[in-house]
C-alpha cells in the first residue's frame, strides 16, 4: 500500500510538472501588462510619501512600482520588504540572498506592478 | 505503562500538524498559493509526527502501544508528508500560472530560482530518492540503513530551505522539532546511550541454525516479561567481532538474577555469524518492548509456533506453571531442525494446563486446518501467533474463518524496516 501510494503521488508529481513545463513551452505567453498611465512621471518625494505597507511604492531601476497588494504574498518575512516601502530599492532588488539577484521570474512579476518612470 | 488507546498516534500527528498550519496559516492570499503554503507547512508536521515515531524508547513505546505500532504509523506519517509537500511546489506553481503559463514553469524551474528554490527541490528529491529505497524489499539492509540518511538530509535541506526563505524563527519549531527527533533517535538508539551493558554468560546450540545466548546485566537488569523482546547490538569478545547492529530478539528466559536468554535463529549475515558467539563478548540492550503474551487475560489459549517463533511460548513456559489451559502446536521442517524441541516435552510433563502438538511439516506448507482446533474448541480462547509472515497470515486467515474475532488473535510482525 505505502510502495503504491509513493509511486501513484511521484508519477503524478512528475506529469504535472511535465505539463507545467509544455505549457509554459507551448502556449503563448498572457501577460498582461496593467495599463501605464503615459509613462507617468514620479519623483522620489512622491515615492516617499508612500512609505507604508498599506501603501506601499518602490523605485528599482528608475522604474516606479506600487507594490502594496504583492507585499502579503512576498515569500521572506515582512521584515526584510516592509522597510522598502517609498524608497529607491534598486541595490536591494539586485543583492537579495547575500548579493544574489530576484529570479527571472520575479522580474516578470515585478513589470505587473509598474506604474511610472522616475524622474 | 498502558497506552491511552489506538487513536493515541492519529491524535498526536493531529496536534502536531494542526499547531504547524495554525500558527502559519496565510491570510489574505489566493487559493493555489495559500494551498501551497498550507501544503508546505503539514508536511513539516507530519515530518515531525513521523519522526517522533522513529524514537526507540521503552516507555514512550508502551505508552503508543508498542514499537510495531509506532513505525506502521512512522510509514504512513512519511508517506502523507511525501505526498503533501509533493503539492507544495505544484501549488505555488498553480498560483504563477493563474498569472499566465510561463510563471507557473518559473516558479519551478531550477535555472529561474535562487538558493531557497534550489535546496528546497534538494530536500525533495531527497525525499524521493530516500522513499524509494525505504520501500524497495529487494535492497540488502546496510545499504538501505545508509540510505536511509537520505530522508535525514532531507530534512536538514528544508530547514535550509526556510531559512533562505527569511522566516520567522517561530515559524520553523515544526522541521527543528523533527531534526531534534532525528537527533535523539541517533544518539540514544543508534549509538546505543540508551542501551544497557550485558555479557554473554553461557552459549547454546538447541538446533543447527539457532543460538540461545544467556545474558548477564553488568548494570540494573531489565524490567522485562517473557514475551517481550529487546533490541541488542552484538560488540566484541574474546576472539569475536559483531555486527553491532541493533536487532529484535525475543527473550526466550528471564532468571530471577536479571539474567536473560535471547534464541536467535540465522536468518541473515549479522544472525548467521552469531551461531559463532562465545561467552565473555559484550551486548548493549534496548528496550524491553512489546506485549505479545504480556499481559494476556486469564483464559484458555491457542498457541501457534513456527521455527524460532517458538521463543516467546517457551519464554512463558519456564516462568512457571500456567494458570489457565493452553494447546500449543510447534511445527518445525524436521526433527534437526526442532529446536527445544526435549526442553518442551520435559516442560509439558510439569504443565498439566499443556497440550503440546510438535508437529515436522518438512520444506511444504503445513496443513493448518488439521492442526488448528475447530470453531467450537476455540471458543472463548485467545490465540496467539508467532512465526514466519506467511504462516501466520495463513493462520489468521484461517481463525477468522472459524469464527474467532480479530481482537483475540495476537500476533507482532517484527517489520523494522
Amino acid at each position: 500500500m505505502m510502495r503504491w501510494l509513493f509511486l501513484l503521488g511521484t508519477s503524478l508529481f512528475w506529469i504535472a510538472v511535465l505539463v507545467l513545463w509544455a505549457a509554459a513551452r507551448w502556449l503563448p505567453p498572457v501577460v498582461e501588462r496593467p495599463p501605464v498611465a503615459a509613462e507617468s512621471r514620479l519623483t522620489i518625494d512622491e515615492v516617499a510619501r508612500h512609505a507604508s505597507p498599506e501603501d506601499c511604492w518602490m523605485a528599482i531601476d528608475r522604474e516606479v512600482y506600487e507594490l502594496t497588494r504583492y507585499l502579503p504574498e512576498h515569500p521572506s518575512k515582512s521584515g526584510i520588504v516592509e522597510p522598502w516601502c517609498g524608497k529607491e530599492a534598486t541595490e536591494a532588488y539586485r543583492t537579495k540572498m547575500k548579493g544574489r539577484p530576484h529570479s527571472a521570474e520575479a522580474d516578470n512579476l515585478l513589470t505587473q506592478y509598474r506604474i511610472g518612470v522616475l524622474e | 505503562m498502558r497506552h491511552p488507546g489506538p487513536l493515541a498516534i492519529p491524535l498526536l500527528a493531529t496536534t502536531l500538524v494542526g499547531l504547524t498550519v495554525l500558527w502559519a496559516f496565510p491570510e489574505d492570499l489566493g487559493f493555489w498559493r495559500s494551498v501551497g503554503i498550507v501544503s508546505g507547512w503539514a508536511g513539516c508536521g507530519l515530518l515531525a509526527a513521523s519522526l517522533l515515531l522513529m524514537i526507540r524508547e521503552a516507555r514512550l513505546a508502551a505508552w503508543l502501544g508498542g514499537l510495531e505500532s509506532m513505525y506502521r504509523w512512522h510509514h504512513r506519517l512519511g508517506i502523507s508528508a511525501y505526498l503533501v509537500l509533493l503539492a507544495h511546489p505544484l501549488a505555488l506553481a498553480a498560483a504563477g500560472w493563474s498569472e499566465a503559463p510561463a510563471l507557473g514553469w518559473g516558479m519551478l524551474a531550477p535555472w529561474q530560482q535562487n538558493w531557497p528554490v534550489w535546496l528546497g527541490w534538494t530536500a525533495l528529491l531527497c525525499l524521493m530518492a530516500g522513499l524509494a529505497a525505504a520501500l524497495s524489499p529487494a535492497i540488502a539492509y546496510a545499504r538501505w540503513r545508509v540510505l536511509h540518511n537520505l530522508l535525514a538530509l532531507a530534512i536538514l535541506l528544508t530547514l535550509g530551505h526556510l531559512l533562505l526563505l527569511g522566516l520567522d524563527y517561530l515559524l520553523l519549531w515544526s522541521p527543528l522539532l523533527a531534526l531534534a527527533f532525528i537527533f535523539w533517535r541517533f544518539l540514544r538508539a543508534d549509538l546505543g546511550l540508551a542501551a544497557r551493558p550485558f555479557i554473554v554468560a553461557r552459549v547454546e546450540h538447541p538446533a543447527p541454525a539457532v543460538v540461545e545466548v544467556c545474558l548477564r546485566p553488568l548494570a540494573r537488569p531489565l524490567a522485562a516479561r517473557p514475551g517481550q523482546f529487546v533490541l541488542a547490538a552484538f560488540l566484541g569478545g574474546p576472539g569475536f567481532r559483531g555486527c553491532g547492529e541493533y536487532h529484535p530478539y525475543t527473550i526466550s528466559a528471564i532468571a530471577p538474577d536479571g539474567e536473560i536468554s535471547l534464541g536467535i535463529k540465522a536468518l541473515g549475515d549479522c544472525t548467521r555469524h552469531l551461531q559463532e558467539v562465545v561467552p565473555g563478548v559484550a551486548v548493549r540492550i534496548e528496550g524491553p518492548f512489546g506485549d505479545f503474551l504480556g499481559q494476556r487475560p486469564a483464559g484458555p489459549a491457542f498457541w501457534l509456533a513456527g521455527g524460532i517463533g517458538i521463543t516467546p511460548f517457551l519464554g512463558v513456559l519456564r516462568s512457571g506453571p500456567l494458570p489457565y489451559p493452553v494447546h500449543l502446536v510447534y511445527l518445525h521442517r524436521n526433527d534437526a531442525d526442532a529446536a527445544f524441541r526435549d526442553e518442551l516435552a520435559t516442560l509439558a510433563k510439569g504443565q498439566p494446563e499443556l497440550a503440546l502438538y510438535v508437529v515436522a511439516c518438512g520444506d511444504r506448507l503445513p496443513d493448518l486446518a488439521a492442526m488448528v482446533p475447530q470453531a467450537i474448541a476455540l471458543s472463548g480462547h485467545d490465540c496467539y501467533l508467532c512465526g514466519p509472515p506467511g504462516l501466520v497470515a495463513a493462520a489468521v486467515r484461517l481463525l477468522r474463518q472459524r469464527g474467532v474475532r480479530p481482537a483475540r488473535i495476537h500476533f507482532e510482525s517484527f517489520d523494522f524496516r
